[in-house]
């Protein structure tokens, strides 16, 4: 009975002294001021502008992605589309850089049965490699055609705005080796970020805007990628996915 | 009606011994494929990134929708109370728990990675549809197999109907969530439609019924027991009456769908367009699997047992073409990322503007393979239980035999 008493009296006075001590840390450490702007911080949301008017359709992008996220041969997580409209001599060709859209109301984080498919709170979506079960639910869900199964890990894939470059203060890798900067990358939640600013100051637009899911993937000039012009109806249109894998010819 | 006797199937037979090792034979090929799809990843199959539920989701999805309807005499007998259909109680639970084991050991094996079962029955996101199907089906068992206790144990004969109403309601339940799996799927022309879960009850009715048509009389025929008309009669017709209700609702799918400008290149797609899916609606789907089985049904054709065999394997054959349009077709018709474009040409094919996909050998074997297994289940469970009412005679199973034969 004592040697009990003798335990929480013990415990007691060590609970005491550990929040003592954790008050004088605290109390130390963090001004108020502090103390609010670390709970009135934004969170990051990351996003991507493409600026499609400076899109050449190098494929830098693609390769510089599949380079650096070991992407298996026939998948993208990154590609780009090309349109042919009209015939000589009113043709014209542009470039559509597809990616995943980073949806703030994604489709593919609810249909996941096992939430590998889940948003960061900086708005990245990631798949859990680990945790994914491959049934392929979210690549049907997903609006934008931005998934795939990774033919060797059996789980699905996608574009993470290259997590692990980010992590160590870089840019994704599609941004970093365009050359004519036609990828603007960062936290769109800060409105002195060039991509704040530059979303700010032009005409954008996101593609499926219909569905609902926010994308986070924004677009200068898409209407010019856009196969649909309503000035000419039934002209020569040509849109080239560069996804050919098993498709009809 | 006189008082029934259930009995097993011969197990001694050297038939017996043959159909089971057929069958086992082809479990065991399709398990090669399955390694040889796993060990070598998607790549081998002819899925690709576009078309990513192929063949062996057709014959999951076409056995667990048939499972779910195979309940459906048990349910006729208990819950409606049709006295003709209560002996056929054991026998439908049974064909119901084999399609169902039969069709998701496709869905599992054909999984990007299988081994991780036990993830997605530990880990849930209950606003996925998915989440909610691995409670639907694993309770189905529990229910079902719950419910054939009932009905062969005499002490707990009391309570059968009370398994009975939860095995319907259940059944219901889960057929509405396989459906829902599409009618949730909004970014596809060919899914996002609240009518896909009636439309799956449909033809989970129809798709049920002619299986067990079929095994029940393969099962007689074999055992060379007694099956009278009455209760085939009664069979063929409600089974006519399944199969109008699907197309009713297909109608009704399609008709809303050409009166949406939206979808008029889906429907396009399908009903006039140069891919096969286009025969595989018409003449699958509507003329083998619709129109040529009510024919049967409901004209002179339809006393002959033979011609009823031939009409419930047709409905299987037109169910079969109904699941591919709708999981094959559904994702070979690009999404519309640009809504409203019209394209003249693109990389999708000059003038096809679809997605191909042929199925691989191991994928065709897999999903045959899970076929196998229903009915390597369905046959062990008959010779090992007294699943078989002794004799289907019209004066043992049909109520009004005697009223009938008076008059």
């Amino acid at each position: 009975m004592s040697k009990k008493l003798k335990t929480t009296q013990q415990s007691r006075r060590g609970f005491l002294k550990g929040v003592g001590a954790a008050a004088a840390a605290v109390g130390a450490s963090a001004t108020p001021v502090q103390a609010v702007a670390a709970i009135t911080e934004p969170k990051k949301r990351y996003g991507m502008l493409i600026d499609t008017r400076r899109c050449v359709g190098c494929h830098a992008c693609s390769v510089s992605c599949r380079s650096e996220n070991n992407v298996p041969e026939g998948k993208h997580r990154s590609w780009v589309e090309y349109t042919e409209k009209g015939t000589f001599p009113n043709a014209t060709l542009h470039f559509l850089p597809r990616l995943c859209n980073q949806c703030s109301d994604p489709q593919c984080v609810s249909v996941c049965p096992t939430n590998a498919t889940h948003i960061r709170d900086d708005g990245i979506i990631t798949v859990d490699a680990d945790v994914c079960i491959g049934c392929k639910y979210c690549i049907h869900a997903c609006p934008y055609d931005a998934r795939f199964l990774n033919p060797e890990t059996g789980a699905v894939d996608k574009c993470d705005f290259c997590l692990d470059r980010l992590e160590q203060g870089k840019e994704p890798a599609c941004v970093a080796t365009c050359f004519n900067r036609a990828r603007i990358f960062g936290d769109l939640n800060d409105p002195d970020s060039t991509i704040s600013r530059m979303v700010a100051s032009n005409a954008v637009s996101v593609l499926r805007p219909g569905m609902g899911t926010l994308p986070n993937v924004f677009y200068i000039g898409l209407d010019y990628a856009d196969e649909h012009d309503i000035r000419f109806p039934r002209q020569y249109i040509r849109v080239t996915t560069h996804r050919d894998e098993n498709i009809r010819r | 009606m006189s008082k029934v006797n259930y009995t097993s199937l011969e197990a001694n037979s050297k038939g017996f011994y043959g159909l089971m090792g057929v069958l086992a034979a082809v479990i065991l090929v399709a398990l090669g494929a399955v390694y040889y799809m796993e060990h070598n990843g998607h790549w081998v199959t002819g899925m690709n990134n576009q078309i990513v539920w192929g063949l062996p989701h057709v014959f999951a999805i076409f056995l667990i929708v048939a499972a779910s309807g195979a309940l459906n005499v048990a349910s006729i007998g208990t819950v409606f109370g049709k006295a003709i259909y209560k002996p056929l109680g054991r026998l439908s639970s049974l064909l119901a728990l084999a399609l169902l084991t039969g069709g998701l050991l496709v869905l599992v094996l054909d999984l990007g990675r299988p081994d991780r079962l036990i993830v997605a029955m530990t880990y849930y996101n209950f606003k996925s549809i998915f989440a909610w199907n691995i409670f639907l089906y694993t309770g189905f068992f529990g229910i079902v197999a719950v419910y054939i206790w009932f009905m062969m144990e005499r002490k707990m004969n009391k309570y059968y109907k009370v398994a009975g109403y939860a095995a319907f309601v259940w059944r219901l339940i889960l057929t509405t969530g396989t459906g829902s799996i599409f009618g949730f799927l909004v970014a596809r022309s060919a899914y996002d439609a609240a009518i896909m879960a009636p439309l799956f009850i449909a033809l989970s009715f129809s798709l049920g019924m002619a299986c067990f048509i079929l095994f029940l009389m393969a099962t007689y025929k074999w055992s060379e027991k007694e099956l009278g008309d009455a209760i085939l009669r009664r069979l063929k017709n409600v089974l006519g009456i399944f199969v109008a209700a699907a197309f009713y609702f297909v109608l009704a799918y399609h008709l809303t769908n050409l009166y949406a400008t939206e979808h008029h290149g889906f429907e396009a797609f399908l009903l006039t367009g140069p891919s096969g899916h286009t025969p595989l609606f018409w003449v699958g789907q509507i003329l083998i699997g619709t129109v040529a089985p009510l024919l049967i049904f409901y004209t002179k054709m339809g006393e002959s047992r033979s011609a009823i065999a031939v009409g419930s394997a047709l409905v299987i054959i037109g169910g079969f073409a109904q699941f591919t349009t709708i999981i094959i077709g559904g994702q070979a018709y690009p999404m519309p990322i640009f809504p409203d474009y019209e394209v003249i040409s693109s990389s999708f094919g000059d003038a096809a503007k679809y997605y191909a996909y042929t199925p691989s050998l191991p994928e065709i074997v897999l999903g045959i393979g899970g076929v196998a297994i229903a009915i390597l289940i369905f046959v062990f469970g008959c010779a090992v239980l007294r699943f078989l009412p002794d004799s289907l005679a019209d004066k043992v199973a049909d109520p009004h035999y005697k009223a009938e034969s008076s008059a």
